[in-house]
């Protein structure tokens, strides 16, 4: 029984997104609202590099409807639009959630996300938990 | 692109009375060469099938962002009248198969040769846009069913949007001074200016101000989108139209399609004066008079709706199939300038079908 419960109190965990970035300020304040404008090219208070997970990615997915608020498809669409018409360009992609943290780890300024649950390198900052 | 219009005698974009697969499609390809992390060149060139619509280069422009909050481009750009007429030919960026035409087939000309700025910022969770562009057109444009040269200076617009998570609000004015030529009307003016008529030498002139005015709401989330758009096109000169235009569009998502409803309608109108030439007291002046309607008459009011239900599938990241089907509603006269064009004894009602593939790469 306790087993079960620990079980399902991972999976409950789990699905939480995690916000992390490499920055210096460790005192950063970013809310949900904030981070979608980044995710979606548009400008924040704070010089910070979006990197985001590859569309098949299932953390990513999550990501979408807690934070996005979109379905992948209308992302896509969005970023037809804004690539050909030369307005934004969107955020590097990245195929798994350690090499997402790997490469934050290398990259000042860098700004990425994944699921809880996750053990994130003590380098990087979790700035926010979206449950 | 495939499309059937139900109805022999009219065609409805371009689309008549059989199964046609080369109307609307284009192939578009865009260079993008990076100086460096601020500076970059822009070039695209669109081939279209369409005769309505000039192939060519589209986009020829120098951009150069210092930040993520400035913009600035310099060269050969869209307009940004609405919120697709820089992305009129991106089909995979919007839901619908064909635009709603009663909206967007009223802006006659699509690109200027100019500056654009754009700034961009975020107060508390609110992201606020600021977009300014002055420039010129010189090009032909598509009008009384044929090609005629045209000339805009002073083009200016200002645009203002608006972000608050799911919703967006924009709202723009454009002006411009438009130098049309028609040179049988010019000549006719003439004519009727030295004969004292001067209302009506005024009134047929095909040059002078233009200003539009735009407004949009759109909101979206997982589940659901609205769209929505409304303009007024407002002609200072006789022989340029005012027109008032909207759609809305609601649609529902469940990955991977999409399925949507629309709704648009366009009021084109001139105000034509009274007619100021008498009749029945020379044979000269009712010949004056006759032509004088007549050349009214070639610039009838133009009033549609159009209702479209579709669907989109979102096949790969970068591949979608759609399907629509328009229903078309004319009033009165049709112009024959815009989407419809009544072929003869058109009953004013048909139905567009259609389907599409979407691909971007």
């Amino acid at each position: 029984m306790l087993m079960f419960l620990l079980n399902c109190m991972q999976k409950a965990a789990a699905d939480h997104i995690v916000i992390v970035a490499n920055v210096d300020d460790k005192s950063i304040k970013l809310n949900r609202q904030q981070i979608r404008n980044l995710f979606m090219g548009g400008a924040i208070p704070h010089k910070l590099q979006a990197i985001a997970l590859s569309p098949d990615n299932e953390s990513r997915l999550l990501f979408n409807t807690k934070v996005i608020g979109l379905t992948e498809s209308r992302i896509q669409s969005f970023w037809a639009q804004m690539r050909f018409t030369g307005r934004k360009k969107e955020p590097k992609e990245i195929d798994s959630e350690s090499e997402l943290l790997e490469y934050l780890k290398n990259h000042q300024g860098a700004l990425g996300y994944c699921r809880s649950g996750i053990e994130i390198p003590s380098e990087l900052t979790v700035l926010l938990t979206i449950n | 692109m495939l499309g059937y219009f139900d109805d022999e005698n009219a065609e409805y974009v371009g689309y008549d009375n059989s199964v046609s697969i080369d109307k609307q499609s284009l192939i578009g390809l865009q260079g993008d060469y990076l100086f460096n992390d601020s500076l970059s060149f822009t070039a695209q060139v669109v081939g279209h099938t369409d005769e309505q619509r000039n192939s060519g280069l589209e986009w020829l422009y120098l951009t150069y962002a210092p930040s993520n909050a400035w913009q600035v481009k310099l060269g050969r750009q869209r307009i940004p009248f609405f919120n697709y007429s820089d992305s009129l030919d991106v089909g995979f960026a919007y839901p619908w198969l064909t635009l709603p035409q009663q909206f967007y087939d009223t802006a006659f000309f699509s690109t200027f040769d100019g500056v654009l700025a754009n700034y961009e910022f975020s107060y508390g969770d609110w992201l606020l846009s600021y977009e300014g562009y002055w420039g010129r057109f010189d090009d032909k444009i598509y009008l009384n069913s044929q090609e005629i040269n045209t000339k805009v200076i002073g083009l200016f617009g200002v645009n203002a949007s608006i972000y608050y998570d799911n919703l967006t609000l924009r709202a723009s004015f454009n002006q411009g001074d438009v130098d049309i030529e028609q040179t049988q009307a010019a000549e006719f003016s003439q004519l009727l200016r030295q004969l004292g008529f001067t209302n009506s030498a005024d009134w047929l002139n095909a040059s002078g101000v233009i200003q539009l005015y735009h407004f949009s709401a759109s909101y979206e989330n997982v589940d659901y989108f609205v769209r929505s758009e409304f303009s007024r096109f407002d002609g200072k000169s006789g022989l340029v139209a005012d027109i008032d235009s909207f759609y809305i569009s609601v649609g529902y998502n469940f990955y991977p399609y999409t399925v949507y409803l629309s709704y648009s309608k366009k009021n084109l109108h001139f105000d034509h004066p009274d007619n100021e030439i008498p009749f029945g007291i020379s044979t000269e002046l009712d010949t004056l008079a006759a032509t004088y309607l007549g050349v009214l008459a070639a610039f009838p009011d133009d009033k549609a709706a159009g209702t479209k239900i579709g669907m989109r599938w979102d096949y790969l990241a970068n591949l979608a199939f759609k399907a629509e089907m328009t229903f078309v509603e004319a009033k009165d006269e049709i112009s024959n300038d815009y989407a419809v064009k009544d072929l003869g004894g058109f009953d004013g009602h048909g139905v567009l079908y259609q389907l599409g593939v979407e691909w971007v790469f």
